[in-house]
């Protein structure tokens, strides 16, 4: 696909695509993804130009890219202006992880007053400036493609660049973590023990890891379309399960995606103390890293 | 009704000192036989012989909470004392505290697992310097003994024969792993409170198509043979005659499950009340609690339907298809390029219970369900297709009306239909690309050589899936016919057909057809002919405008509408201007909008028709476009006067195999890959422009 | 000797939507009628300008064009023989909501309309049936225009796969 748009002269090899590849606020989890493509790694390098990725190579671009991955949620007014320059310079522009398609973890200060937080976490706040909100990359720009997971799955990963590579569409299914559980076998956690799960309501592509522990999909690759939440949330509350409890299984890496978002509000919001009004900085507000 | 035995018939010579080596006179059905007693204590004999021949034995066992269905060595492995309670939505193992090895029903594996697996790679193909090879992978099926297999897993094997080894194209890997399996049934005596084979005719009493069937007492078993292997196997471990009372005994069990599980779904008039239930406000209702997770689907014994991957390296020139099981209630299941036929979760469920329920009756002469109830247990919200059949369609009508019902379906049982069975897997066969044509900015027609005499033998509606390695294949209409080739007109649209677009001369792609059902010149002997089409649909209508004006005198007036979008978009341009020039016909072109050189119409092309005064009831009509304009044009046609019957359209579906097996282009009953693509107005009734269907 | 107004109810009886109008109609407006030739590219109205005439075409082709300034005159409709252009004319205010272009040699009846009106508001038996036949044809117009702006032949392209 890609070389059909970046027409070369007759006789000349195909220019390899400009691939770059970077990061916001995250872990870097998912950017490792590609390097964790030990096998594939020659090939991938052969196959695309890597201009940017500081991870892995001193050899620094600031564009243009053909394709860029983009990792990291934007959390700062720094971060807000550098993706708009990114998307300028970026033909595609693909989200990857939980932090860059949904907000990540630290998108759960977006229920709390931010300016509290800051300063019962930060000695000297005065230094930190920081957005209120940790929002994902389709807020800021036009997303092309996403690759969801905390982090991505390197399978996934491989696929997407394999697929622009060779011309065809990218086969990364939006639907239930479900298909992946009953196409290896593994017995509905769920169903067999009354075990919380996300599954029905997850993006699949992780391979259905969880459940085959036996324990409860947390939602890691976030909502995937028609993900209807009203019914499992109703579903897990049928026996009296406290809203809380309900409302702390999707408060996770993928919280602020929408209908994981709508989920946890009308459950009350995320659970955990409630941060106090006013601008004293309490002890009490929660995750105080002092302690 | 398909059994074992019969597709036995066929097989290579068994090897002696098998159990196949016994199996010289035709199958009996086991009811004939007398029944055998095998004391518990004796039962690994049974495996122990299934394993000497080399078997995989596969039975219950636990897992995980559950009782699934995995390799097991022997008793030993089998659930003792385990019995399963099970609910909408819930599953839980109970101790009996009975010595009992088969004291529950089913749970969330079936037998399709090692029938049908969730993943089979399927082809290899290669491109090197644009030439393309494919073949098949070589097919590996294991040789399985299946022990405890229930009435209505049996009812669920002889279901998916049908839709794997008795259609027009069979499933090669099924038919092998099938045709090598042993099948020991086990008769139910522990009904769940989901199960209701009773309703659906299918069990609990095992009544043939089984190797050996057992019935389990405290003290051993009833052993019944079912067929000359089951004989063998009989006489092998040793079973003597069961009494009377051990007989009666066995009977009484399986009775009282029967009479355990009562008949919940009275199914005399089902498919019908089904089918003019589609317009039902239940569905909107079933959605809000429905999380299309497609654990239903999947669980389900019968439910067939797959997609096919791809896997290649990064340069695309080693690639394999494979399939993997599919389901109706994922999103991407019935897209097509710029849309999707099903994207409610609403359409989807009605989708599904319907197909199972009333679609499969006209496609394969029975019930899709077997009344296992695995969908009602492992649904995560414990929706229960019991109560919701008796919502939508219930015997007091439920209280729904639908405004154009649907045309029924004949639920009567028809026979498997006989034919030999293939054992040749599809595979894509390549031709040469000699010549390229851009006809518009993004239409290209591929010119294709081939001296493969199957790949010229088709007839104008027809289609070919077009492959490139690593890339999945598009349907595409045969534009034209020519003596060592055919033409392909492909607008890029996605990723593949974007692909095709890109071949040049030299270079070769596999195609796998002519496929599906051709437009019925016949039917059009004698009477006047109207082609109405727009865009690309000029490209499957263009073979038969070209045998019509080659057998010019079997018709009578014949006229030529067709419209596009803008001047540029027109297909065929040049050949258009010369059959206007024609004065054996009349040809009308239209577009949507046009600068000031274009001279000729601008506007819907059916506006010629509703001023038209012509009698519409002498005449066949062709019709191809998108689905609203074919619409648009079938209302005006019949207001001229043209019958229904006589009204030929073509339809678009997501496919992905092309020959009936894959289930993405279902329409109603209707498979357009096979039933299809083209089909009559009278044959569609109101499947044709109704939402979501 | 025929009248010439004979000729023209003979044509009007022959059109579409003429052929729609109940015959006691037709005499009616027969006085009122006149024919009008074009010449290929000929402008039979201007958008804006007052609409003098109610018209049938009768042969040829009409173009009805809007005007869009970066993209040049734009026909987004052709009138064909039988159907009318003009139902301004008698729908206030008036004025031609669009250019009126002859695209090949076109012959037109042309029916007064200022004279037209005052008939059919003096006379409710002739307004009803000329009224309902003129909203039928504007009634297909609009169902065929709703189609043409579904622009079904466009593959919406929104993914870059």
């Amino acid at each position: 696909m890609l070389a059909t748009r970046t027409p070369t002269p007759r006789g000349a090899a195909p220019r390899r695509p400009r691939l770059g590849v970077v990061k916001f606020a995250s872990c870097d989890g998912c950017q490792l993804t590609l390097l964790d493509l030990e096998d594939q790694l020659l090939d991938l390098v052969a196959a695309f130009d890597l201009v940017e990725f500081a991870e892995a190579s001193s050899h620094r671009s600031s564009g243009p890219f053909d394709i860029v991955l983009v990792e990291g949620s934007i959390s700062t007014p720094e971060q807000a202006e550098e993706i708009i320059r990114i998307r300028s310079q970026a033909t595609l522009l693909v989200v990857i992880g939980a932090c860059a398609t949904a907000g990540g973890i630290q998108a759960l200060r977006n229920w709390r007053d931010h300016e509290i937080v800051r300063r019962a976490v930060y000695a000297d706040p005065a230094y930190v400036d920081a957005l209120a909100t940790s929002t994902p990359i389709s807020d800021h720009v036009t997303v092309d493609a996403e690759l969801r997971g905390c982090p991505i799955d390197p399978q996934q990963l491989l696929e997407l660049l394999t697929a622009l590579a060779v011309g065809r569409r990218p086969q990364i299914p939006n639907e239930a973590v479900c298909l992946e559980c009953k196409r290896q076998g593994t017995v509905c956690v769920l169903v067999a023990r009354n075990e919380p799960c996300l599954g029905p309501v997850t993006h699949t592509g992780c391979g259905a890891i969880c459940p085959a522990f036996a324990r409860g999909c947390y939602g890691c690759f976030g909502p995937r379309e028609a993900a209807n939440t009203g019914s499992l949330v109703a579903w897990f509350g049928r026996d009296g399960r406290p809203a809380t409890e309900t409302a702390a299984l999707f408060s996770g890496f993928t919280a602020y995606a929408r209908p994981f978002r709508s989920a946890i509000d009308d459950l009350g919001g995320p659970p955990g103390p409630a941060a106090p009004a006013g601008d004293t900085p309490s002890q009490e507000v929660g995750g105080d890293a002092r302690r | 009704m398909v059994t074992r035995d019969a597709l036995m018939a066929g097989a290579r010579e068994p090897e002696a000192g098998t159990p196949k080596a016994a199996a010289t006179s035709p199958a009996t059905h086991g009811s004939d036989d007398p029944a055998g007693f095998l004391p518990r204590d004796d039962f690994d004999r049974l495996f122990d012989l299934l394993r000497a021949d080399g078997r995989t034995v596969v039975g219950p066992t636990l897992a995980d909470g559950a009782i699934v269905y995995a390799e097991i060595a022997g008793t030993a492995d089998l659930p003792d004392g385990q019995s399963d309670r099970q609910s909408p939505g819930a599953y839980r193992l109970e101790p009996t505290g009975r010595a009992r090895l088969f004291d529950f029903a089913v749970g969330p594996s079936s037998w399709k697992r090692y029938t049908f697996p969730p993943r089979l790679p399927l082809t290899r193909g290669r491109r090197v310097d644009g030439q393309v090879t494919f073949r098949a992978i070589e097919l590996d099926p294991p040789r399985l003994a299946f022990v405890g297999v229930r009435a209505c897993d049996i009812a669920a094997l002889l279901v998916q024969d049908r839709a794997f080894s008795r259609g027009p194209v069979p499933d090669a890997d099924y038919v092998a792993r099938r045709e090598a399996a042993v099948v020991v049934a086990v008769e139910c005596v522990s009904p769940s409170d989901t199960c209701f084979c009773t309703s659906m005719g299918t069990g609990p009493e095992v009544t043939g198509s089984f190797d050996l069937a057992l019935t389990e007492l405290d003290e051993g078993f009833v052993v019944r043979p079912g067929s000359d292997v089951g004989r063998y196997l009989a006489y092998r471990i040793g079973t003597r005659p069961a009494t009377a009372d051990e007989i009666a005994r066995a009977r009484r069990d399986v009775a009282g499950a029967r009479a355990r599980m009562g008949d919940p779904i009275p199914t005399a008039g089902l498919p019908e009340r089904l089918l003019a239930a589609a317009d039902s406000p239940h569905w909107a209702e079933v959605a809000e609690r429905c999380l299309a997770c497609t654990n239903c689907t999947l669980v389900c014994p019968t439910c067939f339907c797959t997609s096919v991957t791809q896997s290649s390296d990064l340069a695309g020139s080693e690639a394999i298809a494979g399939r993997v099981w599919d389901s109706c209630f994922t999103l991407g299941f019935a897209r097509v390029a710029g849309g999707n036929f099903r994207p409610r979760v609403q359409d989807r469920y009605r989708q599904w219970l319907t197909h199972k329920f009333a679609g499969w009756w006209e496609q394969f002469g029975t019930s899709g369900c077997v009344g296992c109830g695995r969908c009602i247990t492992w649904c995560p919200v414990g929706i229960d297709v019991r109560a919701e059949l008796m919502v939508v369609a219930g015997p007091d009508g439920g209280g729904i009306e639908t405004v154009e019902p649907l045309a029924p379906v004949n639920p009567t049982p028809r026979p498997a239909e006989s034919r030999p069975i293939s054992r040749v897997p599809i595979i894509s066969r390549t031709v040469l690309v000699s010549h390229v044509r851009h006809e518009t900015p993004d239409v290209v027609t591929l010119h294709l050589q081939t001296e493969d005499a199957s790949l010229l033998t088709g007839r104008p509606g027809q289609f070919v899936m077009a492959a490139l390695p690593g890339i999945s294949a598009p349907p595409i209409s045969i534009s034209r016919f020519h003596h060592d080739g055919f033409e392909l007109t492909i607008r890029a649209a996605g990723a593949a057909t974007r692909a095709l677009c890109s071949l040049r001369p030299g270079e070769t792609i596999g195609v796998t057809g002519p496929l599906g059902r051709g437009w019925p010149l016949e039917a059009a002997y004698g009477r006047d002919v109207i082609v109405v089409t727009g865009g690309i649909g000029l490209a499957p209508l263009r073979p038969l405008l070209d045998v019509v004006l080659r057998e010019r005198e079997r018709f009578g007036a014949v006229r030529l509408l067709y419209g596009a979008r803008t001047p540029s978009d027109r297909l065929f341009a040049d050949e258009l201007s010369e059959l206007a020039g024609r004065d054996d016909l009349e040809v009308h072109s239209s577009v949507d909008r046009a600068g000031p050189e274009w001279l000729g119409r601008v506007g819907v092309v059916t506006t010629l028709l509703e001023q038209a005064s012509w009698d519409g009831s002498r005449a066949v009509a062709f019709v191809c476009g998108p689905e609203r304009m074919m619409e648009a044009t079938a209302d005006v046609l019949g207001d001229l006067g043209v019958a229904r019957d006589r009204i030929w359209v073509t339809m678009e579906r997501h496919m992905a195999c092309g020959v009936g097996l894959c289930g993405h282009c279902q329409l109603g009953p209707s498979f357009v890959c096979r039933d299809g693509p083209v089909f009559s107005l009278g044959e569609l009734g109101r499947a044709f422009g109704r939402e979501g269907w | 000797m025929r009248a010439r107004s004979d000729d023209a109810l003979d044509a009007l009886a022959g059109t579409w939507f003429g052929s729609r109008l109940p015959a006691h109609a037709r005499s009616r407006l027969a006085p009122y009628l006149r024919v009008a030739s074009y010449d290929a590219g000929a402008e039979i109205l201007r958008e804006g300008e007052p609409t003098r005439d109610l018209s049938i075409v009768r042969g040829g082709r009409v173009a009805i064009r809007l005007r869009v300034p970066e993209r040049g005159p734009t026909t987004i409709l052709t009138v064909e023989p039988g159907d009318i252009i003009g139902w301004s004319a008698i729908v206030p205010p008036h004025r031609a909501t669009s250019t009126v272009v002859a695209l090949l040699p076109s012959e037109l009846l042309l029916i007064d309309g200022e004279a037209l009106r005052a008939e059919l508001a003096a006379d409710p038996e002739l307004a009803a049936p000329v009224y309902l036949s003129l909203l039928e044809a504007l009634a297909h117009r609009l169902t065929g225009t709703r189609l043409q702006l579904l622009d079904l032949f466009t593959v919406p392209g929104a993914e870059p796969w």
